[in-house]
């Protein structure tokens, strides 16, 4: 049996999760044993192969066109998609902004900061990417396996991730079940 | 009894039961999240559906009764997935984002039923419509976006409490937990008592104070009692790295079971005062530090002659804050054998001269019980504020009004209980002819005369009259600067009427000063010598002003005051958290206070700062503090 190719890219998150991946420490060669690693945010390769990957794994949650266009462009390249991360798996620290219009956020971020000493402006740039309501992945698109937490504990993550690599669908459920 | 059978097991419980009840009893765990053991059954979050053969549809456990021979599941396919959306439909209610909640991680009931149902995610999207968060109490915070409706806070504060600030406003999702018609929590009828942020099983009602500061895996737990007045409520002191986290009701608690006022959930944990850790000796005009060998030896050596002067020797008075073993220590120290003339407590008897003496006239107790208030049909207040103090013995009236207890608040100043019954106010006469005016009412008597002789419209006198005929369980409860007489009088009527009588008391310990005899007036009259052993109490203008010319004044307190500055020598002691002890409550019980906090190096507790000023005057103090205060009749009997 050919190893499991995974995937991974990050969208409206902190990184925190891939960086709670990398915690895995020395683990992370077994999984490599196990599994084809193809694209990451991390490595060379930036998009899952357009034939296809057996996973692919997403941190954040979709908060513009353009982490929707990721968002579909995995859904179809991959059998199975993790939403990694409480972002990814309920919205996150990015959806408290939902409590709020865009226009105020983007007020809030360019123009209010305490930091900004001349007038401050909202970027409006038409090549930039569309904001929408921040949204929970499974929102956008289906998903298969949901992994919570902020950020999943490495334990959990190098468990989700040698069973996929495996061939199994991982439960998360009692001790590896935490949404924070 | 009724025998049910949930998830095979065969059980065998009184008619009435709840299946939730009957399936705790047996060990089996059915989730919920409005059930709470000291609440009425609601049934409004469904997290407790069951299959019961026969039944039609899921039932909600909390509220369905057992009836003969029913059949319980538990833990089907088919509950299981209702549990899970249940849960999802809650979720989806609000905003109940858990990582940046207060109490996610353990803490929170909601997070930890969909643990428990193996939710990963949320298959409906949360409401992100934002609500309010009411911030404008001192004390807590309610947020609701957190809430879920299920209604314990609301019966908390009426069922438990009385007090009936919280209610809902508006149906179904739009259900909104309000205080009062809507104003905002700080400017509500809201008592700070906190009941509801103890039963709010999510992150709705969080307390300011310990918010972020430890998660209940973090914090350690001491059950004590609460030394804020003589009700003796238990209480648990929620501690981290030696600091005070939160203090909660301690639901198993006989007296208060889990209730706590103002004062004793948030007020005692907020203590500004400045600490003394050291002992110190004043020298060449100001205080210094000193051991507590040095400070002993300059009590002793200036007290030791004035042995058995009287009236020019030692002036003692204590707090009714110390715990049992410091007072009997104190007692037997100053006038056992130093044989001082003036030996008291910061109280002076005004709470109980009166009860204690009465009770030694007797040869028996007189008073009844605080539980009886839950048996009551009529409750009389005759001069017994409890806004402040005892408050807790309040919600035990305010809760039974709506079942139809009646109340009468006889005084003279308007209070806060008012408001809740029928307030005869007093504008002229004594005590007495208040006394004997009600007592006329009672009788049937006309009630002209008396309403010209205190001032009480006679249509009143004669409905308070009414209630008392009527009444078959009244309990009457009287407060402080009652004299004998009267008291005797009001005892002599209560037994006429069948009805219980409570004194309230002062401090934490204010009976077991009655019972050691520290009940007289504190007058510091050529005396040379002035020992205040003021613990954690706050010490009044008029105290300070009374010892102000006092030759000599040692005091052991905990913080400095402007006594503490005046004082020769200062002993450092305990405050209530830091030592062990005994307090004798209102009604007798006699409870041990546990050790919360660990005090610093310097700092002795009461009983041992006393016990090391007995060995340096040599005198022996017994450590039988039972047998110290069995040597007057009490005014209510002990138990404990």
């Amino acid at each position: 049996m050919a190893k499991p190719k995974i995937s991974s890219d990050w969208l409206a998150g902190c990184a925190g999760c891939h960086m709670s991946l990398l915690d895995i420490d020395e683990r992370i060669v077994t999984i490599a044993e196990l599994a084809d690693l193809r694209s990451t945010p991390i490595t060379d390769l930036k998009e899952p192969d357009e034939g296809g990957v057996d996973v692919g794994i997403l941190e954040g949650g979709v908060n513009n066109s353009a982490n929707e266009e990721v968002a579909h462009k995995f859904r179809k390249r991959c059998k199975l998609l993790v939403a990694f991360g409480d972002c990814a798996v309920f919205g996150g620290v990015p959806a408290m902004r939902n409590m709020f219009t865009l226009e105020e956020a983007l007020r809030r971020a360019y123009v209010e900061t305490e930091s900004t000493d001349s007038e401050g402006k909202i970027p409006d740039d038409p090549e930039l990417a569309t904001m929408t309501r921040v949204r929970a992945l499974n929102e956008v698109v289906p998903v298969d396996i949901h992994v919570p937490g902020c950020p999943p504990d490495p334990d959990v993550i190098f468990y989700v991730l040698s069973e996929l690599a495996q061939g199994r669908i991982p439960e998360i459920k009692g001790e590896k079940l935490h949404w924070h | 009894m009724t025998t049910v059978t949930i998830d095979g097991k065969v059980i065998e419980v009184p008619e009435g039961t709840t299946v939730l009840r009957a399936a705790q009893t047996a060990g089996i765990s059915i989730p919920t999240l409005c059930d709470h053991k000291e609440l009425s059954p609601y049934g409004g979050c469904r997290l407790c559906l069951v299959e019961v053969e026969g039944a039609r549809t899921l039932q909600p456990s909390c509220t369905l009764p057992v009836s003969n021979n029913m059949v319980v599941r538990t833990d089907t396919e088919k509950v299981r997935e209702a549990r899970k959306f249940v849960l999802t439909l809650i979720f989806s209610e609000r905003n109940h984002f858990c990582m940046y909640c207060q109490v996610s991680g353990g803490d929170c009931e909601l997070q930890n039923a969909a643990y428990r149902e193996e939710m990963t995610h949320w298959p409906l999207q949360p409401n992100w419509q934002p609500y309010a968060v009411d911030a404008s109490h001192p004390y807590f915070v309610l947020d609701n976006n957190r809430c879920i409706l299920c209604r314990r806070c609301v019966r908390a504060c009426s069922e438990l409490v009385g007090n009936h600030t919280l209610g809902f406003e508006e149906r179904g999702a739009r259900s909104f937990l309000v205080a009062d018609l809507g104003l905002p929590l700080g400017e509500s009828t809201c008592i700070s008592c906190g009941t509801c942020l103890q039963v709010c099983p999510t992150g709705a009602l969080i307390d300011r104070q310990s918010a972020y500061r430890g998660k209940e895996t973090q914090v350690e737990d001491h059950m004590t009692i609460c030394a804020g007045c003589s009700v003796g409520c238990g209480m648990n002191v929620l501690t981290r790295d030696n600091r005070m986290v939160r203090l909660e009701g301690d639901w198993e608690a006989p007296v208060n079971g889990g209730l706590l006022c103002e004062i004793g959930r948030f007020e005692q944990q907020n203590d500004a005062r400045e600490r003394i850790l050291t002992p110190l000796v004043r020298k060449d005009g100001s205080l210094k530090a000193a051991t507590w060998d040095e400070a002993l030896n300059v009590i002793s050596s200036r007290m030791r002659p004035l042995a058995g002067i009287e009236n020019s020797g030692i002036a003692a008075l204590a707090s009714t804050r110390l715990p049992v073993e410091a007072l009997s220590a104190f007692k037997q120290i100053f006038a056992d054998k130093m044989r001082s003339d003036m030996v008291t407590s910061i109280e002076e008897g005004i709470y109980t001269a009166a009860s204690s003496t009465l009770a030694n006239e007797y040869g028996h107790p007189f008073e009844g019980k605080l539980s009886d208030l839950a048996t009551a049909d009529l409750v009389v207040l005759f001069d017994a504020d409890m806004t402040r103090l005892h408050e807790v013995a309040s919600f035990f009236v305010k809760r039974n009004l709506q079942a139809g207890t009646n109340l009468v608040v006889v005084g003279r100043e308007a209070g806060e209980l008012d408001r809740w019954g029928i307030p005869v106010k007093a504008t002229r006469g004594s005590d007495a002819d208040v006394l004997a005016a009600i007592a006329a009412a009672r009788a049937g008597a006309a009630l002209e005369s008396y309403e010209t002789q205190i001032g009480v419209p006679a249509g009143k006198l004669a409905l308070v009259g009414e209630l008392l005929r009527d009444a078959k369980n009244a309990v009457i409860v009287y407060g402080k600067g009652m004299d004998k007489t009267t008291l005797q009088t009001l005892v002599e009527f209560a037994a006429a009427n069948s009805a219980k009588v409570l004194g309230l008391k002062g401090a934490a310990n204010s009976f077991t000063g009655a019972l050691l005899g520290l009940e007289k007036p504190f007058n510091v009259n050529g005396h040379q010598a002035v020992y205040l052993a003021l613990g954690d109490d706050e010490p009044s203008q008029r105290l300070a002003q009374k010892v102000a010319n006092a030759p000599f004044l040692a005091v052991q307190a905990s913080y400095a005051s402007q006594l503490t500055a005046q004082a020769d020598v200062v002993l450092p002691v305990q405050m209530w958290a830091e030592q062990e002890g005994h307090y004798i409550n209102l009604d007798g019980h006699i409870q041990a206070a546990k050790q919360s906090l660990t005090p610093a190096d310097d700092v002795r507790s009461n009983a041992a700062a006393l016990e090391a000023l007995a060995a340096s005057l040599g005198v022996d103090v017994s450590p039988d503090w039972r047998e110290q205060i069995c040597q007057r009749v009490p005014s209510a009997a002990l138990e404990g």
